[in-house]
């Protein structure tokens, strides 16, 4: 199973949690981002998210709200499987998280799930899955 | 909105939509109708992703009808930016085909946050319901405490405000629809004498 970290998107933009809408905006389009990730204010602060989404909903259709971030956000370890993640997604209605272990190491998206995990060319069912991470069971046993 | 739209049918494989739109760069690929009553249909990154990666099931044996939504919601091409990220917040969508005569378009919050003016001239909406509101209570508030009040000339301190910005915005609606119907005329009568541009 492909992990999250050789599909995640490296390129991260982050903005401070007391920056305009408009600068956030900005630094979306200058970017070409459709998230910018909130940087902790101090160590043990949890991250947050400003998505493209959250702008639209909420700024551009009901005028100015200073409150659209989403924080605490949905993190995800590196070492998730690309399916666990788009399983996560699915779950919590979310299309993007920051990939975080001791820090801030890039962005994972329904995107690069789609562009860059192989789930067309092999497809996991949930025992091809239980199989990989149980190699020693009884029902993962191939016979030749 | 995008104009570059690509479409399928709905009785592709899940595994075709994804390599189109691997190929075209693209987010959500329109459903075409079947026949001249049938519907539009709309299948997403987000559909193939929650639907079919997170399940593992194989996109080669899954088709497009299984996973998009049919029908789906379509925005008239004259409808304002402002409106179609309301309507969009209200529907938890973020992308819809543009549709008038047929497919024109597709619109989605990238096209508003990147296209759209709503930072640089943000609209209020609703503003005539607003003054008609404002006014009534205007009246309300004059009748119980005398048309010389301090809260009756406040009250349609408020109505006179809203009026203003109304007025405002509709000049200048009004300004750039000309400056375009200007700029259409020229496109089609480049040579005309009104069009041409002096540089000294």
């Amino acid at each position: 199973m492909m992990q999250a970290k050789e599909i995640m998107t490296q390129d991260v933009v982050t903005v401070s949690g007391s920056a305009t809408i408009a600068d956030a905006i900005t630094k979306m389009k200058d970017k070409g981002l459709r998230a910018l990730i909130v940087e902790p204010r101090y160590n043990g602060d949890p991250y947050g998210i400003v998505t493209e989404t959250d702008v639209v909903y909420k700024v551009a259709a009901h005028g100015h709200d200073p409150k659209i971030m989403t924080k605490p956000c949905i993190v995800v370890n590196p070492e998730l499987g690309a399916e666990y993640v788009a399983r996560l997604f699915a779950n919590t209605r979310i299309r993007r998280a920051p990939v975080i272990q001791n820090g801030l190491l890039g962005v994972i998206s329904i995107s690069d799930i789609l562009r860059k995990s192989d789930f067309v060319e092999k497809p996991k069912s949930d025992f091809d899955r239980y199989c990989e991470e149980n190699p020693g069971a009884r029902e993962a046993r191939m016979y030749d | 909105m995008t104009q570059a739209v690509v479409t399928i049918s709905g009785s592709a494989t899940v595994a075709e939509a994804v390599k189109l739109l691997k190929e075209k760069g693209l987010r959500a690929i329109i459903v075409e109708p079947r026949h001249s009553c049938d519907r539009y249909g709309i299948v997403s990154e987000t559909d193939i992703v929650y639907k079919v990666a997170a399940h593992g099931h194989d996109p080669k044996s899954m088709h497009v009808y299984e996973i998009m939504t049919k029908p789906c919601i379509v925005i008239n091409p004259d409808l304002g930016v402002e409106y179609v990220a309301r309507l969009f917040s209200q529907s938890r969508i973020r992308r819809a085909p543009v549709i008038q005569d047929g497919l024109l378009g597709i619109i989605s919050t990238s096209d508003i946050l990147r296209k759209g003016d709503f930072i640089e001239k943000p609209k209020e909406l609703f503003l005539e319901d607003r003054i008609d509101v404002a006014r009534a209570e205007a009246r309300t508030i004059c009748k119980e405490k005398r048309d010389t009040s301090p809260d009756c000339a406040a009250a349609w301190d408020i109505v006179e405000e809203l009026q203003m910005a109304a007025s405002d915005q509709r000049s200048k609606d009004k300004e750039a629809s000309e400056k375009s119907s200007f700029e259409v005329y020229c496109e089609n009568n480049p040579n005309a004498k009104e069009c041409r541009i002096h540089d000294d």
